[in-house]
């Protein structure tokens, strides 16, 4: 009898308010897609119920179980080789959730985790700007700041899986408090809640006009609009969250050598206007023998398929298994 | 069919400041027999690379014979393993991008390889030393300079262009003292040797306060030892700032790349706990939470001597066998 080759995969994108589950192929197609609200589920086994509900229905009406190789879930705060959601900031389950043992015996088949940004990272490589790279790095940028480097070809992990941290990095000395319990981390200027930090310090410095005085609730998106109108301030405030990211991506680089990095994420979609200072502050402070050779680049995919489709390549990784055999 | 030998001695090159070693070492890492010559004796790279040559020729005929060679290492300041070049070496007397590794082999007639001193150390610690078993770990390298190298899942992580590992030229204090590379605020500037001894020359002229530290006209490193030994405050508060400057960036470092161990090389090294007690608090302090307290901090064991010749020994097992002869 003929071995049957299983050539579609489940990619599952958990992320603080949608949870978001797809059927992937071997070519990156995504042959149906659905989501739920993930706060609806604050229990964690109310939460892995719903999902794997979810999944069946889905594979069932596109192709059945039998076709699926294996799942793959991006999740913060996941630890890919422990398979668990370890102390998330973020999420409203706490502690170590075994996230992967959970789901895989509801299912029946092997499950991988990782974290969005190890995920975001094996998306880029596998269907987008890092395809065919070696060494590169990938940086999130949303609310958070992860990242993921990989080193000739295959992501560097760490000895317990929680390398990439470059969000709780200190770039500033007793600097602003962050959510991890520590003072000055790159986070705390470069993601979401920093760079509106960054706007409130910047208006309460000086009595100069910006159209950001009239904007209730700030967010890094309405100021990067702002900036489109010509707003000084506004830009001043990407100039200044530039500055700092490029010297944290400087050190980041010195020790990597990589061929570029590709950042992601929604703070990334505020362009020029965040990636002219990042070049500017990266190569004054990276390495001489560097200047000039590591291409920074935003991200081509689409946020949300990205995180699927990394997903999916996450599940190619880890080896198949059967409740069945 | 002849059967196959197989060769069993490597040919380790350790290319120093002053002085450049050689050494045959056989599988297991014992030294065979050893020799050396002054480095700046040769200030033209062709004449140094006929001299090695040279003397690496009598050293194997004088423990074996050039048949029983399989392949040389070199360890060399600003060596690329990638290309075999030495690029741009600030401290070496030969200047711009020099294809060494090509320059041996064509005289020699074995594969040559050649890495920096912080790579080739990793591979030494690895196969022979503190870092053996270990697949994920930083090897640190603190003397005239600061250099690392990253080993990922076991293999050195070499870089796109193989410049990885330059930890030294991150920038530790924005807008600070100004570093050779070019750039302000390099963290070799506050870590190695001479940055040590800046931060003396600073405290000293910032106070009027007594210290062993005045008592003499050329501060070193040993010096300063000797003044913590015996209490001396200030020399006790240059090691603890530079400890804490140390100790944040390696929390950086940790926290991008979990490591399971930092190993500790070069002549810093002596500064012992004077420096690693301050560098461990500020470490523990500004880590990641998920991996505090789950870093060692270990110091390499092997003889200083022995330590890059036995790294490039490691390296030359790296490379091809190659051979002008078949």
């Amino acid at each position: 009898m003929e071995d049957e080759t299983k050539s579609r995969v489940v990619g599952v994108d958990i992320s603080k308010e949608l949870t978001t589950y797809a059927i992937v192929d071997i070519r990156g197609n995504i042959i149906a897609e659905n989501r739920f609200v993930t706060t609806d589920y604050p229990d964690i086994n109310d939460f892995v119920t719903k999902l794997s509900e979810s999944i069946v229905m889905l594979v069932e009406e596109n192709g059945g179980l039998f076709s699926i190789r294996s799942i793959g879930v991006s999740s913060p705060s996941g630890n890919f080789l422990t398979g668990s959601v370890v102390n998330s900031p973020n999420l409203p389950w706490k502690g170590d959730i075994p996230l992967a043992a959970m789901l895989r015996d509801r299912m029946g088949l092997a499950v991988g985790v990782a974290n969005d940004a190890h995920v975001a990272a094996l998306g880029e490589h596998t269907y987008g700007s890092a395809h065919g790279m070696k060494d590169f790095i990938v940086v999130t940028l949303g609310s958070g700041l992860g990242s993921c480097f990989f080193s000739n070809g295959s992501e560097h992990r760490g000895f317990s899986g929680f390398a990439g941290e470059v969000g709780h990095t200190c770039v500033i000395d007793h600097g602003r408090r962050c959510g991890c319990g520590k003072e000055g981390c790159l986070e705390a200027y470069a993601a979401a809640q920093g760079i509106v930090k960054t706007a409130e310090e910047l208006m309460a410095e000086s009595d100069k006009p910006s159209l950001m005085r009239q904007v209730e609730h700030l967010t890094p998106r309405a100021i990067a609009e702002l900036c489109q109108q010509g707003d000084e301030m506004a830009i001043e405030v990407y100039r200044r969250t530039g500055y700092i990211l490029g010297i944290g991506l400087a050190n980041y680089a010195s020790i990597v050598n990589p061929q570029a990095i590709i950042l992601a994420g929604g703070i990334s979609h505020a362009g020029h206007w965040l990636t002219d200072p990042v070049r500017e502050s990266f190569e004054t402070h990276v390495f001489q023998n560097l200047r000039g050779k590591v291409k920074l680049l935003v991200s081509k995919l689409n946020d949300r398929e990205r995180d699927v489709l990394g997903a999916s390549a996450l599940a190619w990784e880890i080896p198949e298994y059967s409740l069945f055999k | 069919m002849a059967q196959g030998k197989i060769k069993t001695r490597v040919v380790g090159v350790d290319i120093g400041l002053e002085r450049t070693t050689t050494a045959v070492v056989d599988i297991r890492g014992n030294i065979l027999g050893k020799d050396d010559f002054p480095t700046s004796d040769y200030p033209n790279i062709s004449d140094f690379a006929s001299v090695l040559c040279d003397n690496i020729i009598t050293l194997v005929q004088a423990h074996g014979g050039y048949e029983t060679i399989r392949a040389v290492g070199i360890s060399v300041p600003s060596g690329n393993y990638r290309t075999g070049c030495v690029v741009n070496s600030p401290n070496m007397p030969w200047k711009g991008v020099v294809p060494m590794a090509a320059m041996l082999r064509d005289r020699i007639g074995l594969a040559v390889s050649l890495g920096n001193n912080a790579h080739v150390r990793a591979l030494g610690e690895q196969t022979y030393g503190a870092a053996h078993g270990l697949k994920d770990f930083i090897l640190i390298t603190l003397g005239t300079g600061m250099g690392s190298c990253l080993v990922s899942n076991g293999v050195p992580h070499l870089g796109q262009d193989g410049f990885a590992g330059e930890i030294g030229h991150c920038c530790a204090v924005p807008g600070g003292r100004q570093c050779g590379c070019g750039k302000k605020g390099c963290l070799e500037m506050y870590t190695s040797k001479k940055g040590i001894v800046m931060t003396a020359q600073e405290l000293l002229a910032d106070s009027d306060a007594p210290s062993l530290m005045r008592e003499v006209d050329t501060l070193t490193l040993s010096y300063m030892i000797d003044c913590c030994e015996k209490g001396d405050e200030m020399a006790i508060e240059v090691f603890n700032r530079t400890g804490k400057t140390l100790g944040l960036a390696l929390a950086n470092y940790a926290s991008v790349f979990n490591p399971e161990a930092f190993v500790f090389t070069g002549s810093v090294m002596c500064a012992g706990e004077w420096l690693l007690k301050p560098t461990e608090e500020t470490f523990q302090e500004h880590v990641f939470r998920n991996i505090a307290g789950r870093v060692k901090f270990l110091s390499s064991e092997l003889e200083k001597e022995e330590m890059d010749l036995l790294g490039a020994s490691a390296l030359a097992w790296e490379v091809e066998e190659y051979s002008l002869f078949k």
